[in-house]
């Protein structure tokens, strides 16, 4: 049995006929999927659409990269849980999640587990959510608004990133997150650059903003770079995808550190 | 005030209404009882001999009602009658993944796509040929067998002027070479056909097609049934830009199926199949040598071209000939030599796309103009207008050049854009770039030799005022339709909104050849108003008789006839065309248009080029790049565009914007990818095309130098202003970073390889570009040696081409 939700990925795969499923239930209107629960921490639900997450995310990470996730059609209709569920190395919200360090609720008649995010993806479209689970909701702990998406790509819409890269700086919970999408089999944390944003914000003083030097964030991007595990394809090659993840790593920085 | 009460208002279009509210009805939106939906199979192999094709187990599947291959329709066919070698369905072979080889009709399209699968072919594979070298090198494989030497299509030489003097004379020569990458149209609408056979014993044929007329010719051809039989209409084009202006499998295959059924059929390629049909920009490997005095001045032009065509021939002739026709029209040009080479290759068609054949030697000699302001310390503007080809003039190559508004466009653009205080002044980073170019208003020939006008159309006045033009123009989304309707609106005396249209339907209509090369506002323009105005005059005399006034004092506007010296004295235009009928029966005039003899040279291959007008052009780029992410952002692209007059200037700036946008893709984004022989982008995901929000802030400036010959003095405005764009992006990423690039697209990869990104090895570049032929495995320089021995021996004796104009 097939769910749809909002179809931008299924309906691909029927169009090309690779997929032939026998049953699809779809479940875009089942409003318990749909919910979005804030209380200093962030409950939404599977269904939640793209256009939603942009007035109301949670995190501003995920709203900017809702932004740049197709065309208002395509957010109109496409959820987290869609994302969750593909399980694509190049899914927008994926990095952003990771760098959240959420949790991903599955559901089955047999009961709910909640699994870190770090553990959900396996391999490109691959997870470890069994064929009789429901996404049912993402969670995280909110963040604050030190945080940001950026991506390059060929163009600006309807298109799929070369490479994207989330950064969160939880300044009460003295944390670091980065997530780096398109660059790797799934989704990657950066240990070593986490651990070198960690003490530039251990000195700098994580409760108030500040100017990180070139040299710092340079090497920032650096060690964000080292981390991927990028392939030659036709959107991209490995060594730009690098050379682009360096110089976000590094624009991140500066841009987040800045945020109070 | 203007001496115009239609012609250079900005009105919507006459089918704008239907357009923006989706009730304008295409191909596909037809549909008829009892129809059958088709399906094409097409070849999974780039080169194959056909072994078997059995079709015994799909003709057994549910709802699969009748199926033809290539052995039904064996006929060669193709657009140029000089070179026609393709069949409607594979015929024994296939030559590119994505040739149509069968064709299913069946009660849903379900059931049609389902039993593609359930057609057996057996395949005998054969080598492939991708590259243009090994095109040009490899006796041993043959994709058709009439190539005489490897897989060479047509090679043609053309030399005028006196060459070695030219450059003998020259201060200064720069000898570049360039590399246009191939692209595709995409327009909005698939291709899409429906075909009806009906119990009158003919065969009518709806189909979005840029060129009915040809089309209808190539129907009786294929099929075996006389043209007076079969009744072509072009539907509402969803865009076209040169992509629906061959004929097609899917309209032949529609027309049999229908035949053999007595069933309507219709075939709707899904966005796939488009890519296949193709006929897009060439991929265009080009040499181009020119010399200069000290201050600018050019002695001698030497233009190569390679062009890879693909599996077919399509327009490819026209093509070859284009990528050297028109380089001289702009800039005076004393000794001019064109060698140009086209190649098959196992891949989709080439063909024509929105600048045919001009767009890729502009790119390349806008680019070196550029390259000659920067040896000799030139201003590129200044530098661009002190050699223009002066209007009223011959080419070296033997073109008429009538009006010429080159000048004032770059005039124009210095005001608008302040390029010369910019240009060379910009922060690192910043740039901003100028191209000049020109383009035909029509071909100066029709594609089959004929003494016929290249236009006609009819008008008929009714009882109640209304008035109904006919021509077989195809309406592609470009105006035409409105051009039709201002220029007899102007003409009687009526508004546009008086006017019912009918286009493109070859039993309503007069022929007009055809919506590409530019050619509908000038040609059907020209034989609309010569209709019209035979009209007008059986109107105004009934006028004059009424009011008592001499019929040339009187005019014709906002529906009345009136007396030029006192407006008051008028009768409506209705009650003018009941005098008219009354006393000259029914008010029906045709008018037909046919191009001036002796607008182009006499010599084999003079046939394209010739225009009866040429439309000019020139664009500012502004331009951003991100150093550390190699991103480009085209900031501004301003095109200032020469034609002649706007008969309605807010279509003209709509194409002047349109080709801005669609030249922009080309150079930063748009790219054909195939991995043995198989296209890696078949889908708009993942071939890129700028979206709202890449494209830059576009501005339109119309220039106009009121044509002599053209209809109240108008030229074309669609195709041309697209070939400016892409050169002077180039120009001014050069001006921002110091970088040439000498080959499209301009992409992020590519910008910091020249700055030294990409790897550690910190190698910068201030070039990226081909350095000759040689990418394949073939031998590049035999290649070349060979051409250039051809090239002297043959010097001016150019072989086959389209047949000249006869003398006057």
């Amino acid at each position: 049995m097939t769910v749809l939700a909002g179809g931008t990925d299924l309906m691909v795969e029927l169009n090309f006929g690779r997929r032939r499923p026998e049953h699809i239930v779809a479940i875009d209107r089942v409003g318990e999927l749909a919910g979005i629960e804030r209380n200093g921490h962030v409950r939404m639900g599977a269904g939640v659409t793209y256009t939603r997450m942009l007035a109301d995310a949670g995190s501003q990470a995920l709203a900017e990269a809702a932004r740049t996730i197709g065309s208002p059609q395509i957010r109109n209709a496409g959820t987290i849980g869609g994302n969750l569920g593909t399980a694509s190395p190049a899914g927008d919200t994926l990095p952003v999640l990771a760098a959240l360090e959420a949790t991903v609720v599955l559901r089955s008649k047999a009961g709910e587990r909640r699994v870190p995010f770090a553990d959900y993806m396996t391999g490109p479209k691959k997870s470890v959510r069994r064929a009789d689970e429901l996404i049912v909701a993402a969670e995280w702990d909110e963040a604050g608004p030190a945080q940001t998406y950026m991506f390059v790509s060929t163009r600006n819409a309807m298109a799929i990133s070369i490479a994207g890269l989330a950064m969160v700086v939880d300044r009460a919970r003295k944390r670091v997150g980065i997530g780096l999408g398109s660059c790797g089999p799934t989704i990657i944390r950066p240990a070593d650059a986490e651990g070198f944003a960690r003490g530039l914000f251990d000195e700098a003083g994580w409760e108030r903003p500040h100017r990180p030097s070139e040299s710092a964030a340079k090497e920032l991007g650096r060690l964000v770079a080292a981390a991927a595990r990028p392939i030659d394809d036709v959107r991209g090659t490995a060594a730009y995808r690098r050379h682009a993840l360096a110089v976000m790593g590094a624009r991140a920085l500066s841009r987040v550190a800045q945020i109070a | 005030m203007s001496e115009f009460s239609v012609i250079g208002r900005r009105l919507p279009k006459v089918n704008a209404w239907a357009h923006l509210t989706g009730q304008a009805r295409y191909a596909d939106d037809l549909f008829l009882p009892r129809m059958l939906y088709g399906r094409l199979l097409r070849a999974t192999r780039p080169h194959a001999r056909i072994r078997r094709l059995d079709v015994t187990r799909a003709l057994a599947h549910p709802g699969v009602v009748a199926i033809v291959t290539g052995a039904d329709m064996p006929e060669k066919m193709g657009i140029m009658p000089s070179t026609q070698d393709e069949t409607a369905l594979a015929v024994d072979k296939v030559r590119y993944v994505g040739e149509p080889v069968a064709a299913i009709a069946a009660t849903d399209e379900d059931a049609a796509f389902d039993a593609l699968s359930l057609i057996d072919v057996d395949y005998e594979d054969l080598e492939p040929i991708f590259t243009i070298e090994e095109a040009l090198e490899r006796e041993d494989v043959k994709i058709h067998d009439t190539s005489k030497r490897a897989n060479v299509f047509k090679e043609v030489h053309l030399s005028f002027g006196d060459l070695e003097a030219g450059f003998a004379a020259a201060d200064h020569v720069r000898d570049d070479w360039f590399f246009f990458e191939g692209n595709t149209h995409a327009p909005i609408e698939t291709h899409s056909a429906v075909a009806s056979y009906g119990a009158d014993d003919k065969l009518t044929l709806w189909t979005a097609t840029q060129v009915p007329h040809y089309l209808h010719r190539e129907l009786e051809k294929v099929l075996g049934l006389p043209r007076s039989r079969i009744r072509v209409v072009a539907t509402p084009n969803g865009g076209a830009f040169g992509g629906k202006s061959d004929p097609f499998a899917h309209e032949f295959a529609a027309a049999l199926l229908s035949l053999r059924t007595g069933r309507p059929v219709k075939f709707t390629l899904d966005r796939e199949e488009v890519f296949y049909a193709h006929r897009g920009r060439h991929p265009v490997k080009m040499r181009i040598r020119t010399g200069v005095k000290k201050d600018g001045e050019i002695t001698a032009v030497h233009y190569q071209s390679f062009l890879d065509g693909g599996a077919y021939a399509s327009y490819g002739i026209a093509t070859t000939y284009y990528t050297g026709a028109l380089l001289t029209v702009t800039y005076r040009i004393p000794a001019y030599k064109f060698d140009g080479v086209r190649v098959y290759t196992n891949k989709p068609p080439c063909g024509p796309k929105r600048g045919h054949g001009t767009t890729q030697p502009r790119y390349g000699f806008e680019c070196q103009l550029d390259k000659i302001a920067v040896d000799l310390g030139l201003d590129p503007l200044e530098y661009r207008k002190r050699i223009l080809q002066p209007p009223n003039s011959r080419t070296v190559n033997e073109l008429r050049i009538t009006s010429m508004g080159l000048g004032e466009c770059l005039d124009a653009l210095q005001r608008a854009t302040k390029f010369s205080e910019k240009h060379g002044q910009l922060p690192r980073g910043k740039g901003i770039g100028i191209a000049g170019s020109a383009y035909i208003s029509g071909a100066g020939l029709p594609i089959y030799w004929n003494e016929m006008p290249h236009s006609g159309a009819e008008i008929r006045i009714d009882r109640g005022g209304g008035v109904t033009v006919m021509c077989g123009t195809s309406e592609i989304g470009q105006g035409s339709d409105m051009v039709l309707a201002s220029v007899t609106a102007e003409a009687l005396g009526v508004l546009p909104e008086d006017v019912h249209v009918v286009s493109g339907d070859t039993s309503l209509a007069p022929v007009d050849l055809g919506s590409y090369s530019s050619r509908v506002t000038f040609m059907a323009g020209n034989a609309t108003k010569d209709a019209a105005m035979k009209l007008r005059a059986l109107v105004v005399e009934a006028a004059a008789e009424k009011l008592g006034v001499p019929a040339e004092r009187l005019l014709t506007a906002y529906r009345r006839v009136y007396d030029h010296d006192d407006p008051s004295k008028f009768v409506t235009f209705t009650d003018a065309a009941v005098l008219a009928e009354s006393r000259h029966g029914t008010l029906v005039a045709a008018g037909s248009y046919k191009p001036p003899k002796g607008i182009g040279g006499t010599f084999k291959g003079a046939g394209v080029g010739p225009s009866p007008a040429y439309s000019y052009q020139a664009t500012v780029a502004e331009v951003s790049v991100d150093v550390e992410t190699g991103t480009l952002t085209v900031d501004k692209l301003t095109t200032a565009h020469d034609c002649g007059r706007a008969l309605n200037p807010a279509n003209v700036e709509g194409q002047v914007e349109g080709s801005a946008y669609m030249g922009y893709g080309e150079i930063v984004v748009e790219e054909q990818v195939f991995r043995g022989g198989l296209h890696k982008k078949p889908s708009l995901l993942d071939y890129k095309l700028p979206t709202s929000l890449d494209t830059p802030a576009l501005e339109a400036i119309v220039v106009e130098s009121v044509d002599a010959e053209g209809p109240f003095g108008a030229k074309e405005a669609g195709e041309g202003p697209l070939n400016p764009v892409i050169p002077a992006i180039a120009n001014a990423v050069y001006d921002a970073i110091g970088v040439r690039f000498d080959e499209t697209p301009i992409t992020a990869e590519k910008i910091l390889d020249a700055l030294g990104l990409r790897d550690n090895r910190r190698v910068t570049k201030d070039r990226i570009g081909p350095d000759g032929l040689g990418d394949g495995k073939a031998d590049p320089k035999r290649a070349l040696r060979r051409l250039g021995a051809t090239t002297d021996a043959r010097e001016r004796k150019t072989v086959g081409g389209l047949r000249p104009p006869a003398p006057d």
